[in-house]
């Protein structure tokens, strides 16, 4: 988490035009002065601090939504434009951009891009690089280059998907294509309230098995229920242990059909109540505590850690249990608010800065339990990214010679290393020159 | 350190095993790719062994073309050279099969069939779909980002595949991405894998994101009088909530081979919907109404039409099938730019139909010359680039890639970077040497 984290740049550049962009990373590399991009700085992972100085670039004044194009599914914005104000300005004509992290208020869609970010109805709708056609980038190595367009099918290697998610280590990006959804006919929304995390977690596996594929199927704890219910937000049943939020998206029919089956899987799961919207009140009704998630924590603790691992969904009754017992070993408070459908697990880890102690107690809790997602076949990120905050753990998931083929990739993007250093990749043998990953040893009589 | 072609047989052979290593003139013959004939046909059973051999070709200076079914042997350039040929079918076992979580795990070789088969009792699916999908190998298909109609609505291979295991071109077996479905940990490898055809690294292994089969798909085969109410209708239909699992548009030639009676319509379209039964009845009733507005004719549909589309696309061996690369509000112009070559050329005969949600088309050209093919893909190119679209060879004869370029351009700032990563991943172009767009 990035609270702890400081760095401080020796100076903050604030460009108006990619040609601005590309004098200030040529002006830079001339200089070996590192860069670090910057869009509002929602990140959770450190990965826009400045940790050994150099060029802080904000792209927030690149915030023009530069062609919005219906008719081909598609706009073109500035990487400093605000995530919602490119839903806002099509939505009147029904149209809507998928990606939704909690952050969309403030967070820009350059940022979006840079860290892959997720939010609650990419279970459905996949993350920010599903929906990422073009980019304009400027690389470390200081050109303008051009990747991808709207059109469908295109020759050669497919650089947007590499650079989605790259963190500004292959550069700046300084423009986006993005694809355009048109919005559903229908969204329905029911809330069902849980005895325990366990039977939640198995709804949540028998929806999916029954072949729905929900917008959203979100998951609050019993912790994160208590502060929510202690605020003005929703009325949870003051006995439920879990929450899940169900919503369903698309024709009409469909999201009826699937709705009363999600409810009655939730019956079938002892779940003590089930709340199904009737209408758009009702559903942001629904939607209140969810939201408001996030700032009831502030009634638990002054400050939390956030994870953002990933387990296999079928492994979470597991998690949730090993999770209630890394709390008791560790001596801290979770609170669990998290993007269920997909297994990406958010507890925060509740801890009051004041007290170093708390602190050292929180890391260890959240180290624990991002080794105990690993061990069950999960994922060190869901949506939040490496940042600088999670380099050092990319070695539980890849091995030296898959750490040393990011590493040359990197490399081929930045050859200077100065786009954004310390991020995304670790300190490592295997992430350095000169590294070579073993090879296979032949077997004896190859020489025959 | 070289060793003769009889020694290097025996050396695949201590890695594979004795009867999958073949160097006798019939198998060698046979796996010739371009008129290239190799030295030994190596088919191994794992990642390792494909490392082992891919080492061994590194240590001897050997050039390796990996091949699946060998369905797109028939894409890209000749090979600058084929020593190797690295047959991946025996790859093919399902290594982990995780239906609640709707992953899978499985080697590069395992076919569409095979993987269907797995799929069938919990009513689950990999929705990719191009022409002869059934006898491809998954690993193929990810290796050439193999489509069908079904990318309406799924995506393709580059929005389905969570992890990737590849060798490299010394021979370092590598991972990527990850096995649960949402993960941002490190680089996206496997996007940088799809449609490489196997030039960055062999796959061995896949980790895929499945689909729950919708309860009901039905599919309404409209006619239309011509391009211009095609892409009415198009454009209607992408500009109102429903949620096609498939849409496609084609030439009337492509109507008449799916039922329909002669000169019933100038252009036709299909639409499936998958939901449950109210929710496709009721998006047939919305559709039925958009197609009368602009003139559409609702017509017999079965439900063998879209085995009888893929059809289509399976021409004589002599054919040549190109992917046109468009746009949604261009689908009109490129069936009209299609329609015009066809007047322009009477040697040769096009068939056209493709994905309307994302502009992608198919082209058939079968009869003419090799020269008259390489023209008209030339003439398809100046139309569509008029508005940024890509026309790539899929598949053709030698001759016909060899009169044109079979990828077409790519703007020199992209390709200035796809030629550095080719450099930095396999510097001595023993991978598919050749093949790829610009000779990489």
């Amino acid at each position: 988490m990035h609270t702890f984290y400081k760095g401080t740049p020796d100076a903050v550049a604030l460009p108006s035009s990619a040609a601005q962009v590309q004098a200030i990373v040529r002006a830079c590399r001339a200089r070996g002065v590192p860069i670090v991009p910057r869009g509002s700085g929602t990140g959770l992972i450190g990965g826009a601090m400045a940790a050994r100085g150099g060029v802080m670039v904000g792209l927030n004044r690149m915030n023009a939504i530069l062609d919005v194009d219906l008719a081909n599914r598609c706009a073109t914005v500035q990487p400093g434009l605000i995530n919602l104000w490119l839903t806002n300005a099509v939505r009147e004509r029904g149209w809507f951009f998928a990606p939704d992290p909690s952050s969309q208020m403030v967070s820009s869609i350059g940022g979006n891009v840079s860290t892959n970010a997720g939010g609650p109805h990419c279970l459905k709708y996949g993350i920010t690089t599903n929906h990422v056609l073009g980019l304009d980038i400027v690389t470390g190595a200081g050109d303008l280059v051009h990747l991808g367009s709207a059109v469908s099918d295109r020759p050669g290697y497919d650089l947007v998907g590499a650079a989605v998610g790259a963190e500004g280590t292959f550069g700046l990006v300084t423009s986006v294509t993005v694809r355009l959804l048109h919005a559903p006919d229908a969204v329905k929304t029911a809330l069902a309230s849980f005895t325990s995390m366990e039977a939640a977690a198995e709804a949540v596996s028998a929806i999916i098995a029954a072949g729905m594929l929900p917008a959203a199927l979100e998951m609050l704890d019993e912790v994160m229920i208590g502060a929510i219910n202690a605020g003005s937000g929703a009325d949870f049943p003051a006995t439920a242990a879990a929450v899940l939020l169900i919503e369903l998206d698309g024709p009409l029919a469909e999201v009826e059909a699937q709705a009363t089956r999600a409810a009655a899987i939730c019956r079938e799961r002892g779940a003590i109540d089930v709340r199904v919207a009737r209408d758009d009140t009702e559903r942001a009704l629904l939607w209140k505590g969810r939201k408001e998630a996030a700032g009831a924590v502030g009634r638990l603790a002054p400050t939390y850690l956030l994870q953002d691992a990933v387990v296999p969904r079928s492994k979470l009754p597991v998690i949730m249990r090993q999770m209630g017992e890394i709390a008791r070993k560790h001596n801290v408070l979770l609170a669990n608010v998290f993007h269920a459908g997909d297994g990406n697990l958010h507890p925060l880890i509740c801890y009051d800065d004041r007290d170093p102690a708390q602190l050292e107690r929180a890391k260890a809790a959240n180290e624990e339990l991002l080794a105990a997602a690993i061990a069950l076949g999960g994922s060190v990120t869901g949506e939040h990214g490496i940042g600088y905050d999670k380099a050092k753990n990319l070695p539980m998931q890849y091995a030296d010679a898959d750490l040393n083929f990011m590493y040359r990739l990197r490399r081929v993007f930045d050859p200077e290393r100065l786009m954004n250093p310390d991020k995304l990749l670790p300190s490592h043998p295997a992430c350095g020159e000169g590294f070579r990953p073993q090879r296979p040893v032949l077997p004896a009589g190859t020489w025959v | 350190m070289a060793i003769s072609a009889r020694a290097l047989v025996h050396g695949f052979r201590a890695i594979v095993g004795l009867d999958h290593a073949r160097d006798d003139a019939a198998a060698r013959e046979a796996a010739a790719v371009d008129g290239v004939v190799p030295q030994v046909i190596v088919a191994p059973r794992s990642t390792g062994e494909v490392a082992s051999a891919i080492a061994l070709a590194a240590a001897e200076g050997l050039a390796v073309v990996p091949r699946g079914s060998g369905s797109a042997m028939g894409q890209g350039h000749a090979p600058a050279r084929a020593d190797v040929v690295l047959d991946l079918t025996r790859l093919d076992r399902i290594l982990e099969y995780n239906p609640d979580d709707l992953t899978i795990t499985l080697e590069a070789g395992v076919t569409g069939s095979t993987l269907d088969a797995t799929l069938a009792a919990p009513r689950q699916w990999l929705p990719v779909d191009p022409p002869g999908v059934a006898t491809r190998t998954v690993g193929g298909l990810a290796a050439s980002n193999a489509s069908g109609p079904l990318r309406a609505r799924y995506g393709t291979l580059r929005d389905l595949l969570l992890g990737v295991r590849f060798v490299q071109s010394d021979g370092v077996a590598t991972w990527g991405g990850s096995k649960v479905v949402k993960s941002v940990t490190g680089y996206d490898v496997p996007k940088l894998m799809v449609g490489s055809l196997g030039t960055l690294g062999v796959l061995t292994e896949l980790t895929l994101r499945l689909h729950a089969r919708p309860e009901t798909e039905r599919t309404t085969l409209i006619g239309l009088p011509d391009a211009r109410a095609a892409q009415a209708l198009v454009t209607a239909v992408l500009d109102s909530a429903l949620q096609p699992t498939r849409f496609e548009v084609f030439d009337a030639t492509v109507l008449g081979a799916l039922g329909a009676p002669s000169a019933a319509a100038g252009v036709g379209v299909a639409i499936a919907f998958g939901s449950v039964e109210a929710a496709v009845a009721a998006q047939e009733a919305e559709l039925a109404g958009l197609a009368r507005g602009v003139g559409g004719t609702t017509l017999a549909s079965s439900p063998s039409l879209w085995s009888r589309y893929a059809g289509q696309w399976q021409g004589a061996p002599a054919a040549t099938l190109l992917t046109v690369g468009s746009l949604p509000a261009r689908v009109g112009e490129t069936l009209a730019a299609v329609a015009q070559v066809v007047d322009a050329f009477p040697t040769a005969s096009l068939t056209c139909g493709g994905c309307a949600v994302v502009g992608s088309f198919r082209v058939l050209v079968s009869g003419g010359r090799a020269s008259v093919v390489a023209e008209v893909v030339g003439r398809l190119r100046a139309v569509v680039s008029a508005w940024g679209g890509t026309v790539i060879v899929q598949g053709a004869p030698r001759d016909v890639r060899a009169s044109v370029d079979p990828w077409g351009p790519v703007a020199a700032d992209a390709f200035a970077l796809m030629r550095a990563i080719k450099d930095t991943f396999d510097p001595e172009r023993r991978l598919n040497p050749g093949r790829f767009v610009g000779g990489l």
